[in-house]
């Protein structure tokens, strides 16, 4: 429901864009291997995290659980795709991982998830968004993004239907572990 | 450099700070800085406020980047400020939006402060 909440504020996108252009309908189904590549998430977060927080990201074997205990906040944001494809990107930690991310982008400290670190973390995951469909040359031009939503809390989860891919994977830099999810429930 | 008067605009708090951090770190000593939080914003400083050059955000709730370039253009607010827009849409055709909307320059997020540097200082040299 939150996706399809996210998703439909760019649902009209890829009419409107076409359109303009006066382009035919494209289809990534041809490229259906790229789009769903694992390696573009890892150079995408690379390149975000190098460029914007100035630190080095290595991706982890063992997959995250979030948060780690039941009752411990923790923070999501996604930025919703629209276009030819539908889905969303997701960045997701406990509440520390959270002020650390933050830290390093806004140069200060933080102790609790108040709203600048919420705007960080949205920021974030829109520049992860942005970065990863740019990976794909038909997705660059032809999918849009949504206004980032942020979701903080504890005892939720991030539940997609029947999506057509679902890349999930852990990354972590100095103490910090965090997991970025690329679902897709959509491809035209 | 002589005092340097710009606005930035984006509904992330946390960027524009970013943003004014990288023109500082561009040289940009006499810097004053004014801030918007959408388009809607950015056009109410200009009407009160002279800039020298803006630097927006594209994805915006309420009125977007592009808007909002169209929008001072139309309502001739700062006529001879140039607008870099800071966007996470880096394609072509999003490239091509920017400049029919009436942007100067186009700098993709995520941006080291020597791009906005770069961009920056093409454009105010060449007012």
């Amino acid at each position: 429901m939150m996706l399809n909440g996210v998703r439909r504020s760019v649902h009209s996108y890829r009419n409107d864009h076409a359109a303009a252009s006066g382009e035919a309908k494209m289809t990534l189904k041809d490229s259906m291997h790229l789009v769903s590549d694992p390696e573009n998430l890892d150079k995408s977060v690379h390149e975000v995290f190098e460029t914007m927080l100035g630190v080095q990201c290595r991706p982890e074997d063992r997959a995250m659980v979030v948060p780690e205990h039941p009752t411990a906040v923790s923070v999501t944001a996604v930025v919703g795709f629209g276009g030819i494809l539908s889905g969303a990107c997701v960045i997701r930690c406990d509440a520390s991982a959270a002020c650390a991310i933050a830290a390093c982008m806004a140069g200060m400290e933080f102790e609790t998830v108040d709203d600048v670190v919420k705007d960080a973390m949205g920021e974030i995951c829109n520049m992860l968004a942005g970065t990863w469909k740019s990976k794909v040359p038909d997705l660059a031009s032809n999918c849009g993004l949504s206004v980032p939503a942020v979701i903080t809390g504890s005892d939720y989860n991030l539940h997609v239907q029947s999506p057509e891919f679902r890349i999930s994977k852990t990354y972590a830099f100095n103490e910090t572990r965090f997991e970025m999810i690329i679902v897709c429930d959509a491809l035209h | 450099m002589s005092e340097v008067r710009a606005l930035i605009v984006d509904d992330s708090s946390v960027m524009r700070k970013i943003v004014e951090r990288s023109l500082r770190q561009a040289g940009l000593e006499s810097l004053v800085v004014f801030e918007a939080g959408s388009g809607i914003e950015g056009l109410e400083v200009l009407r009160s406020k002279k800039v020298d050059i803006i630097l927006s955000d594209i994805n915006m709730p309420s009125m977007d980047g592009l808007e909002f370039v169209r929008q001072l253009r139309l309502q001739q607010l700062a006529p001879d400020a140039p607008v870099v827009m800071i966007t996470t849409e880096s394609s072509e055709e999003h490239v091509k939006q920017a400049i029919r909307a009436g942007a100067k320059g186009y700098i993709r997020k995520p941006f080291t402060a020597d791009q906005v540097k770069e961009r920056v200082l093409s454009l105010l040299s060449a007012v």
